[in-house]
Formats: C-alpha cells, sequence, structure tokens
C-alpha cells in the first residue's frame, strides 16, 4: 500500500473516538432516512394489499330488513361479482359473574364457509361459529377478559340474557377501518339469530363490483343502480358506503402523516449532514500540520483532497454498514406499529430496494457534500499557513496591515468592561464559557441550527398536539351531554324527561332525533351520504363553531346547518344556498342556513330541529334517543350516572339499549390522536438526539482544541470542578441560545404542522393554539441534553493531564 | 490546602514593591527555611521504544528566597524537574516537599491543581495567557480558581499587580493586541495573582527579545529581593549570573554545584563524572590541608567554609597570601605544573572547612578530555603564580622556595 494510503487507513484507525462520531453523525441520517423511507414504502404498499386481500366491499349498503330474493336478485346485476348479505345489530354483553357490560356490534353471517368479502382473518380457535357460539373480533378483547371456550352473556331488549360461547378470535380488517368510534364486533351465523332475539332477516349487504374496483366514478354509478333496483323492488337503503379496493379508508391520513415523517427525516439528514460538516472541519484542522508536510515532501493538492475525499467515504461506508441493517429493522419496527394501530397486516420483513438505495445514496453523497468545503480548504492552504497552524483562528483580522479584533470579540470585552463599570464583575471561569462559546462562530452556528431546529420541531409537535386536543374540545361542544341514552323503540319526551329528571344528579334531559339521509347532485346522483342530527331547535347542548350563516331554530322546516365538509362537494356553496336531499327515498330540496366546524368521518353531518324531524319521522314528541346533562361533568361521573341510569330505566321498565358517558366517545378519539402524536414525538426526539448528538460533537472538538488553555487553567489553580464547570457552562449557553432560537422558530413550525395534520385529519384547517408545556420540557431538556452533552468532553478535559497537554505545545 | 488570605492593603505603582501587596521578606530564620525539598525522585517515562528515565534520583533543596537558575541541554530533564516541583507530572519514585507539603503523596491532580493555586505561580515560555479574556481578565482568573480574596476586591488587586509590571494602560486589552514582552508580563502578574511564596519560570525569555528579557529578570531580581522564591528554568547562561544560584541539570541528575562554580569550562557530561568521583573532606578550624613542599595528589574545590594560603618564614612569620572561599580550588598548580606544593593550605580560622577532591588521575584525565578548562585554568595557574611570585618576594623569598619544603 502506497504510504498516503497508509496514511488515511491509520487515519480512520488511529482515533476511534473521533472516528466513531464522524460514522454515528452519518449513521443517525441514514439510520432515520431509512427509517422513514422504508416504513413509507412498506405502509403504503402493504396497507392497501392488505386491505385488498381481505377482499374489501366496494359498496356497503345500509337497509332496512331485507331477504334471500332482493340478495339473489343484486347478485344477478351485471357490474355485481359478488354480494352477500349481513344482519348488523347492536347488543349489550358481558363476561358472565361481572357488572360491566359493553356495547358489541353483532354481524351474522349467512354462511362462514362461502364468505368471499370483507374476509376475517383467524387468529385463535375456530374460523366458523357453530349455532350459539360467537367469533369475537381482537379488539374485542380489549373490554372483555375471555378466551376462546370462555361464555359471554348477551343481554336482549327484554332485559333477559343469553349465553353465547367464544369459539374464536378474528381480525376483521374491513370492518372498523377508518372508524376510530365503532364498537367492536362480534360475528355468529344466522343459525344464532333467533336464539338472541332477532329476525333472521338482513339489513346489511356487501358488494364487490365486477369492473375496476379501484374506480371510484363506476363504484357509485353501480351503487346508485342498485339502490334504484333495490327500492323498486321495495327495499329501503338507510345509507350506503362506498370504497375502493386498494384503498384503505385511512390511507390518505396515513400517508399525510407518513410525508411529515418524510420531511422529518429529510430534516435530520439535513442536521445531520452539518453535524458532519462541523466534525470534517475539526478533523481537517488537526490535520493542518500533516497537509503542512505532505506539501512541504511534494505533495499536490489533487493528492491530498483524494486522501482526504476518500477518508470520507470510508466514514459513509462504515455509517452504512450500521445504518442500513438498523434502518431496515426499524423501518419495519414503525411499519409495524403503524399497522397494529390502524389495524392491518404486513406483507413480512423484506429488503426494499429504494431505501436501500436512497440509504446508499445519503450515506455517501451528504457526506461528501457537507465534507467537500472543508477538504478543498484544507487541501488549497499554504505550506506556512498549515505548519503554523494559525490558520483555524477566527479571532483576528487584518485591516490595512493593522491587528484588529473582530467586531463581535470587541463588542463581549466591550460590554464586560461596561458590566463591571457599574459594579457588575462576572466570575471570569465564567467569561471564559461565553467567551468560548463565541469564538467558532461558524461551528457554532451549525450546532445551533441541529439544537434550534430539535427544539422548534419539538415545541411545534406539543403545539400540535394541544392544537388537536383543544379542537376535539371544540368538537365536543358538538356533545356536551353528560350520559347518552339510547332506547329500543321510542319513548315520549315528557316521560322520559320525568323518569331520568327523578334521578338524583340530572339537571337537564333532551330528546333528540336523528335521521340518514344522501345528498344528490345536480344530475340527482347520490355524492354523500348526510347524518342529520335534531337536537330541540333552542337547545344549549350544541355550541356550534360556526363558519357562516346561522345556527338551527325551532320554527326552521327543511333547513339545516351543515358541516363545511359540504363545500368540497359543492365549492361555491354559502348560507341560504338549497341542495337535494334523498331521505327516506324522497328527493327534498333542503336550505342551508349555516356552516359549521365539524370531522367529517363516514358522511356529512347536518342539524336540523327536533321539532321539524320528529314531525318528519312520524315520532311527534317522541325519541329513541336522549341527551342528559348532570350535575357534574368529569368522565367518571358521566360513567356513574350512566349505569346508575341505565339500571334504574331498566327497572322502570325502559328498554335501554345503552347508556354511555357523553365524553366516551371524545376520549377515544383522544386516543386515537395521541397515536399521531407520539410519531410526532418520536421524530421530534430524534431530531433533538441528533441535535444534542452535534453538541456533544462540538463540545467534544473544541475540548480538543483548548487542550492546551484548558492544562493552563490547570496550571493556575483549576481543579477538576472548575474545569468541567467551565465546559458545561460553555455547552448550557449554547442549549440556551438554542432555545431562545427556537421558541421563534416553533412559531411558524406550529402553524405548517398544524396545517397539515389538520387537513389530513380533520380536512380543515383549524385554529392553532400554544402551549407552555413544549417550551418548559424542551428548555428542561435542551438543559439537560446540554449538560449531559458537555460532560463527557468535560470529563476529558478535566482527566487530562498538564504535562500532556503543555507537551501539545 | 491552604487557608483563605485576608485580603491585602491597597499598593500605589510607587510604592508596589514595598508595600503589603506581597509577601513580606522572610527574616533571616525563615530565609534558611526550605522551601523546596526533593529527595530521590525518578521519574521514567513508558513508550513503545521502551522505559526511558529522565529524572534519575534528584535530591534538592531550595530555600526560601533563593532566585534558582536551573540549566540544561535539551533532553537533560530540565523541564521534567520544573513539573516536579510544579506538581504538573508526578515522580515515578521519591517525595516532593513543597513549603512544607508533601505534593504528590495521598493528593489527586484535582486537589493539586488548587494547592497549586494558591502557593505557586508558573510563567511559561509561550506566556500561556487566556486569549479570550483580557489581561485584567486573565489576573484575576486564579484569585477566582484559588478563592483568594474578597470578589469584588479582586479586579482592584489585579489592577494593582498589572501597574507594578507597567501594564495598566493595556488592562483592558485581549493577549493578542499587545506584544509578547507585555504578554509575558501579564503572564507574570498574574503568577503573582494569589501572593504565592514560591514562583516557578519555564525559560521566560525565551521567546523574547534581549530587552523584554531584561525586564523580566529585573523584575524576578525585585521579585526575589522582596521574598519570593524563583526557581527559573533558562538555557541562556547570561541569566545564570543574576541568580542566586545556579543547578545544572545532565542526562537526568544533577551537577554538584561545587563542582560546577569551581570549573564553569567543563562540559556538563564532565561535570556529572566529577560530581560522581568527589570525596569529602572537612577540616577543622586551622587544620593543614596541604603543607608546603609536600608533593599534591588531588584537585580541591571548596564547598563550605573558607581556606586560606599561607607562606611562613623566620623573618616575617606567617603571610596568608589568599582566602578561598566556596565554589574556588586549590593544588591545581601542582596537578599541572608538577613538582611540590607551593604554598600551605589550611583550614579558616573561624569555622570548619568543607572540601571536595578528585584524584590527580581524574583530573588529569578529564583535563585531557577537555582543552578549554585546562586552557582557563592553565591561565589560572599563572595568574596564581604571578600573585604568589609577588608575595614571596615581599616576604624575601625567591620564586623557587615555593617549590621548596619548608625547613
Amino acid at each position: 500500500m502506497r504510504p498516503r494510503w497508509r496514511k488515511v487507513l491509520h487515519d480512520l484507525l488511529d482515533n476511534k473516538g473521533r472516528t466513531l462520531l464522524v460514522v454515528f453523525s452519518i449513521a443517525v441520517g441514514v439510520f432515520s432516512i431509512g427509517v422513514i423511507a422504508g416504513a413509507y414504502q412498506i405502509i403504503s404498499n402493504d396497507m392497501s394489499a392488505s386491505f385488498a386481500a381481505n377482499q374489501p366491499a366496494n359498496i356497503e349498503l345500509r337497509m332496512t330488513n331485507f331477504d334471500d330474493a332482493i340478495l339473489s336478485s343484486i347478485r344477478n346485476h351485471r357490474d355485481v361479482a359478488d354480494a352477500e348479505a349481513r344482519r348488523v345489530f347492536n347488543m349489550r354483553v358481558r363476561v358472565p359473574g361481572t357488572e360491566k357490560w359493553t356495547a358489541l356490534d353483532m354481524v351474522a353471517f349467512e354462511s362462514f364457509e362461502d364468505n368471499t368479502i370483507n374476509l376475517l382473518n383467524p387468529l385463535e380457535g375456530k374460523t366458523a361459529p357453530a349455532k350459539r357460539e360467537v367469533l369475537l373480533e381482537k379488539d374485542a378483547l380489549r373490554d372483555l377478559d375471555v378466551s376462546v371456550g370462555g361464555l359471554l352473556e348477551f343481554q336482549l331488549p327484554d332485559g333477559s340474557t343469553k349465553t353465547l360461547t367464544v369459539a374464536g378470535i378474528v381480525q376483521d380488517t374491513a370492518a372498523g377501518a377508518g372508524d376510530f368510534l365503532a364498537s367492536p364486533f362480534g360475528y355468529i351465523t344466522t343459525d344464532t339469530l333467533q336464539y338472541l332475539g332477532q329476525p333472521k332477516l338482513y339489513n346489511r349487504m356487501l358488494i364487490r363490483v365486477a369492473g375496476d374496483g379501484d374506480d371510484p366514478h363506476y363504484i357509485r354509478e353501480v351503487g346508485a343502480e342498485l339502490k334504484d333496483k333495490i327500492e323498486k323492488s321495495g327495499g329501503v337503503v338507510i345509507r350506503s358506503r362506498f370504497a375502493e379496493t386498494h384503498k384503505h379508508p385511512l390511507a390518505s391520513t396515513v400517508n399525510a402523516i407518513l410525508g411529515i415523517l418524510l420531511a422529518l427525516g429529510i430534516l435530520i439528514v439535513f442536521l445531520s449532514s452539518s453535524l458532519i460538516s462541523n466534525t470534517l472541519s475539526a478533523l481537517l484542522n488537526q490535520h493542518l500540520r500533516h497537509i503542512g508536510v505532505m506539501k512541504l515532501v511534494g505533495g499536490q493538492r489533487r493528492q491530498v483532497f483524494e486522501m482526504y475525499i476518500t477518508l470520507i467515504m470510508a466514514f459513509g461506508v462504515l455509517a452504512l454498514l450500521i445504518a442500513v441493517p438498523f434502518g431496515g429493522i426499524g423501518a419495519y419496527q414503525l411499519a409495524s406499529f403503524i399497522a397494529s394501530q390502524l389495524d392491518f397486516n404486513l406483507l413480512g420483513y423484506r429488503l426494499l430496494p429504494l431505501p436501500f438505495f436512497i440509504q446508499v445514496v445519503v450515506g455517501l453523497l451528504v457526506p461528501l457534500i457537507a465534507g467537500l468545503a472543508p477538504v478543498v480548504n484544507g487541501s488549497r492552504i499554504t505550506v506556512l499557513r498549515a505548519l503554523s497552524g494559525d490558520a483555524a483562528e477566527e479571532q483576528i483580522q487584518f485591516k490595512d496591515g493593522e491587528m484588529r479584533l473582530s467586531w463581535f470579540d470587541w463588542a463581549q470585552v466591550k460590554v464586560t468592561r461596561l458590566l463591571a463599570a457599574r459594579g457588575i464583575h462576572i466570575p471570569r471561569p465564567f467569561i471564559i464559557s461565553l467567551r468560548n462559546t463565541f469564538r467558532r462562530k461558524s461551528r457554532l452556528a451549525l450546532t445551533l441550527f441541529t439544537l434550534t431546529m430539535g427544539g422548534a420541531i419539538f415545541i411545534a409537535v406539543f403545539n400540535v398536539r394541544v392544537t388537536l386536543h383543544d379542537y376535539i374540545g371544540q368538537i365536543g361542544k358538538y356533545f356536551r351531554a353528560d350520559v347518552t341514552l339510547d332506547f329500543d323503540q321510542p319513548y315520549r319526551v315528557q316521560e322520559v324527561e320525568r323518569v331520568v329528571g327523578s334521578v338524583a344528579g340530572v339537571v337537564q334531559v333532551e330528546g333528540w332525533q336523528f335521521v340518514s339521509g344522501e345528498l344528490l347532485d345536480e344530475q340527482d346522483r347520490v355524492i354523500e351520504n348526510l347524518t342529520l342530527l335534531a337536537p330541540p331547535g333552542d337547545s344549549h347542548l350544541v355550541q356550534p363553531i360556526l363558519v357562516e350563516g346561522r345556527w338551527i331554530r325551532p320554527d326552521d322546516v327543511r333547513k339545516m346547518a351543515v358541516s363545511e365538509g359540504l363545500r368540497k362537494m359543492f365549492p361555491g356553496l354559502q348560507a341560504g344556498d338549497f341542495v337535494t336531499l334523498r331521505i327516506n327515498g324522497r328527493d327534498e330540496a333542503w336550505q342551508v342556513v349555516g356552516l359549521f366546524k365539524f370531522v367529517d368521518q363516514e358522511g356529512l353531518i347536518g342539524y336540523a330541529p327536533f321539532e321539524y324531524i320528529s314531525v318528519m319521522n312520524k315520532q311527534a314528541n317522541r325519541s329513541f334517543s336522549y341527551r342528559v346533562v348532570t350535575e357534574r361533568h368529569d368522565r367518571a361521573y358521566q360513567d356513574a350516572k350512566a349505569e346508575e341510569l341505565d339500571k334504574y330505566l331498566r327497572d322502570q321498565g325502559f328498554k335501554v339499549r345503552v347508556a354511555q358517558a357523553g365524553s366516551a366517545s371524545l376520549d377515544v378519539a383522544v386516543e386515537s390522536l395521541d397515536i399521531l402524536v407520539t410519531f410526532l414525538l418520536i421524530m421530534a426526539i430524534l431530531t433533538a438526539i441528533v441535535g444534542s448528538m452535534g453538541l456533544t460533537g462540538t463540545m467534544g472538538m473544541n475540548v480538543l482544541e483548548r487542550t492546551r488553555e484548558i492544562g493552563i487553567t490547570r496550571a493556575i489553580g483549576a481543579d477538576d470542578r472548575a474545569v468541567m464547570r467551565t465546559v458545561i457552562a460553555e455547552g448550557v449557553v449554547i442549549g440556551m441560545i438554542s432555545f431562545a432560537l427556537a421558541i421563534v422558530l416553533s412559531i411558524p413550525f406550529t402553524y405548517g404542522l398544524s396545517y397539515i395534520v389538520s387537513l389530513a385529519v380533520f380536512q380543515t384547517p383549524i385554529a392553532v393554539v400554544f402551549t407552555y408545556m413544549g417550551y418548559a420540557i424542551w428548555l428542561g431538556l435542551v438543559l439537560v441534553l446540554s449538560a449531559v452533552a458537555s460532560v463527557l468532553p468535560a470529563r476529558n478535559a478535566a482527566r487530562l493531564t498538564i504535562r500532556e497537554v503543555l507537551a501539545y505545545e | 490546602m491552604s487557608p483563605r488570605r485576608s485580603s491585602p492593603q491597597p499598593v500605589s505603582v510607587q510604592h508596589a514593591m514595598t508595600s503589603a501587596d506581597l509577601t513580606p521578606v522572610p527574616s533571616p530564620e525563615r530565609r534558611g527555611e526550605s522551601m523546596i525539598d526533593m529527595h530521590g525522585v525518578v521519574k521514567t517515562f513508558k513508550s513503545a521504544a521502551g522505559e526511558f528515565t529522565v529524572l534519575k534520583g534528584i535530591d534538592l533543596t531550595i530555600y526560601r528566597g533563593e532566585f534558582v537558575s536551573i540549566v540544561g541541554k535539551s533532553g537533560s530533564g530540565k523541564s521534567t524537574l520544573l513539573n516536579m516541583i510544579t506538581g504538573i507530572d508526578h515522580p515515578t519514585a521519591g517525595r516532593v516537599v513543597i513549603g512544607g507539603t508533601d505534593i504528590y503523596t495521598g493528593v489527586t491532580e484535582s486537589q493539586r491543581s488548587k494547592w497549586r493555586g494558591r502557593n505557586l505561580g508558573i510563567v511559561f515560555q509561550f506566556f500561556q495567557l487566556m486569549p479570550m479574556l483580557t489581561l485584567l481578565e486573565n489576573v484575576m482568573l486564579p484569585m477566582d480558581y484559588a478563592e483568594m480574596y474578597d470578589f469584588d476586591e479582586r479586579p482592584k488587586r489585579a489592577m494593582e499587580l498589572l501597574e507594578l509590571v507597567g501594564l495598566e494602560k493595556f488592562a483592558n486589552k485581549l493577549p493578542v493586541l499587545v506584544s509578547t514582552g507585555q504578554q509575558q508580563l501579564a503572564a507574570i502578574a498574574r503568577a503573582l495573582a494569589c501572593d504565592p511564596p514560591l514562583l516557578v519560570a519555564d525559560e521566560p525569555t525565551g521567546n523574547l527579545d534581549t530587552k523584554s528579557a531584561d525586564v523580566i529578570i529585573d523584575l524576578f531580581e525585585e521579585l526575589s529581593r522582596r521574598g519570593k522564591t524563583i526557581v527559573m528554568v533558562t538555557h541562556d547562561p547570561s541569566l545564570t549570573s543574576r541568580t542566586t544560584r545556579n543547578i545544572i541539570i545532565s542526562d537526568g541528575e544533577l551537577i554538584n554545584e561545587t563542582v560546577a562554580k569551581a570549573l564553569p569550562w567543563l562540559r556538563h557530561r564532565h561535570m556529572l563524572e566529577f560530581s560522581k568521583l568527589v570525596q569529602t573532606e572537612i577540616y577543622p578550624p586551622k587544620a593543614t590541608i596541604i603543607s608546603r613542599d609536600e608533593h599534591v595528589e588531588k584537585f580541591f574545590m571548596i564547598h563550605k567554609g573558607e581556606v586560606e594560603v599561607v607562606l611562613f618564614d623566620r623573618k616575617h612569620g606567617e603571610t596568608i597570601i589568599s582566602r578561598l572561599k566556596p565554589g574556588e580550588f586549590f593544588g591545581e598548580i601542582e596537578l599541572i605544573r608538577g613538582g611540590k606544593s607551593i604554598a600551605n593550605v589550611r583550614a579558616g580560622a573561624n569555622a570548619p572547612v568543607e572540601v571536595l577532591t578528585i584524584r590527580r588521575e581524574d583530573f588529569q584525565r578529564v583535563m585531557e578530555q577537555s582543552p578549554i578548562t585546562a586552557e582557563a585554568l592553565a591561565k589560572i595557574v599563572q595568574e596564581r603564580l604571578k600573585e604568589h611570585r609577588a608575595a614571596d618576594s615581599r616576604s624575601g623569598r625567591g620564586l623557587f622556595s615555593f617549590f621548596r619544603r619548608r625547613p
């Protein structure tokens, strides 16, 4: 091997700590981008593949009861590849011997063996239940402590109970997808229906289209034709839902989130590249004398350049060896986590060519780009400057042949003097820390960049979290009731008010109505489902966030306030305009009196007054559903009152379907948002780690370069603690500056991130809320990180013997 | 390791050296006290090439108030010796006691740093001022580390020290903006910051022009007069003449100071050789060391006490032709020219005398290897013979009577 290549090898192996720092700096960026790119590819591929593998229905029709005749007629339609019927109904269930009831959506299959739509993935036990047996969706196990072979007690509307055996556990990737608020499922055969007091009739139809299952227009057209056909056959379609075969209902949300993660991943690569640039600059500074000697003995600029570029490439290759395998594992872990949260299956661990390629490019190219400037500068240096070793000092400037301090150094001295003149003396060791901070301004700038970005993202994530929660809180104003009561049959409002009002702690009771309809376009085609909620016109239980127009009034007739999602279908729509709704098979023109902000998960939501809807539903002064306001509004009290009311009303002979706390569904929504925030937080912590690594590297380099000065301080009386204090104080000063900058930068970050996330999750931009929490936590964290990042270099500094230091001269 | 000192009285520029700013002049009794005691100090460095012993059992005592120079060639071990005194490095074997404190036994490096800050000032060849601090802040820094003086008094004291070295106008300048000589003066002010009794300087003038070097040495002399113990490593032989004591180190061993003083023309390796060969002889007051007309077989160097060279005759009786002091020698005339002693040599009347002797054959062997020394001694012999002739003629004796045995 030629001597100069042997030198490169020696440089690589000689200072293992420095090599590790550079390699690790590169590896962090490569790892992050590998994890995110890998997870992105796995999820975007496996999410749809997994969804499609279970043969999801393209059309789901919620209907009034129907029989095999209607099913057969649908199956015979030319655009229908397959159709299956189910009966879906809600029941209360509990493990025998326990008190707590859980709502379960029961799905009765015509035949499990012939099931070809919305396939179930068997996890444990039988794949098909026998009569009086039930299969449970795995999510049901969260609320029910039961295993295969165990029994479950089901409550019938008349209050009696029936027992079914749990025959198996399954996963239903299609059923709950896209609906965080859905109840868990139980699956039975139609033979068990009668046992549970249900008619042996269907109320839901699942259809797979014969043509392109990924063409939403085609699916909707088929859906419209089928609905016509059903209605002509005497059936009533209450609600329809359309889905593409290869598109998971949450795909757009997940992709948006992954997009943010990808942006953060790219940012981490940027941050790590500044870390690399810093480290390589320091390395080149340390090697100035080597370069001088090489040039002195005839080395050319090109040869020096080649040597250091080779060294950088070697760092990159080493980083790839570490980061690629871990990046692959990390990608799969992240994808698995997301998959488990969103209930879909991955196709298995595998090597992904694109993320691998991206990692190789990042691992080799980024260090090259980051290191190019220091290497070019280093290779250009003159022998004299290289050997004198003064190329690095930034303190002195020459002007007109005169030595001058830089304005910044001058200002620092001036400020200290002014303070001293006013009797404010700063201890000199701290002055050393302060002024050392600014000695390497370019290095400081890069360090601050990484740490500030980390901090700003960290703070922004907390702000986004609060923003999302605040929005959920705002949404909660649409659900201000403390207890929601649903009955199996309508009861007179006055009667329920009297009975429920007699329960201690109840303040107010309201009867609500609901009606499902469909929104039609100009050609009378169904474009979206619409659920109309009907509280009393003067109800205070809804406090809408109005975007335009007004709220409903008791005397409104065919007038409604609708969520602003309506504007997606009718972009120019304004309050006062009319839209066509198909309700119970009749097309009616409804006036939109107001638009409000809301989360449109499945179709649109609108409000119309109880006074009109109850008449329309032919249930004047009666209702299936009631909202109860209690004295206290905390979740525990709500739960207690829900249970008390449930028991009390049953004792009074009411057929209660469900009584639950008003904030129960909101809590579920908050939980699901927290998953999203967790992802963001992981990335924020990763950026913070990169930032603190940058600081550790900087402090390490600073200490290395100031070895002699540290020795001098020891020679004039600084003990270990004093040396460590000086180094750590410098780290903390850098941390505090970055904190100040992060405060400023977090503001645009918060707005940007909130905008992207709210569009992805709520399909609407939401008002940004700031919280001191992120700032406080980051302040604590940056103090700890900067102190910890400085401790190792500080310990090394304190361990230096003065003889070693003075030998450095 | 040392108690916090009370604040000193302020000093003016004019009275800087006479004020209470610095430790008062030690009393004669204290001046006799040892400031540095080194016993059997060995320092061995280990490297891939093997072990290398730099200090080979150094025994050295330096007393309070002394201004000592340590000289030696490059690689002789002088800086290592200095590092042992300052606690910058630690010995492989042996003890180092500074101001009564054994600085290596049971003391961590960190504790030693703290001790150093309070008890010792160091002046480096390359000044080693902190580049980010002004001269004033540099001088205050040791006080901060050693927690000496009240916090608010430190700027005042630092300014007084800068005035002491004539740098008050540059107090708020960064080191990079003043000359190298001024940087070294500031470094001395910093070394004096905590008013340490001992000042150690490693080639303090090595990087300065002659004028600046003179200013520094003047300052050291003044500080020494005021009672500071100063130990200075130097390459410059012209500086050794200005110190009160000169210690030469060669190949990790100290050269006998009497040998070095008596025969300064010898190469260090020959001095070292003599240092190892010398025998000590002690004579009571008035005891005869050499009698006239006696064959002289040794070269004598006076270590302690006084020696008298005496002539006798019947007419005039006893004539003392010279009194030799420590560092002077006798017996060389006989060893160089041959023949018998030309005078009587006896111990001084007041105190015993301690002499170091070298055997004739050792002396002559080294003289053959060191023509410069031989030449210098020959000149001395000529001068002494001239003096002796004059004395002898005054006493009525001829030249050759010097070589005659006394009746």
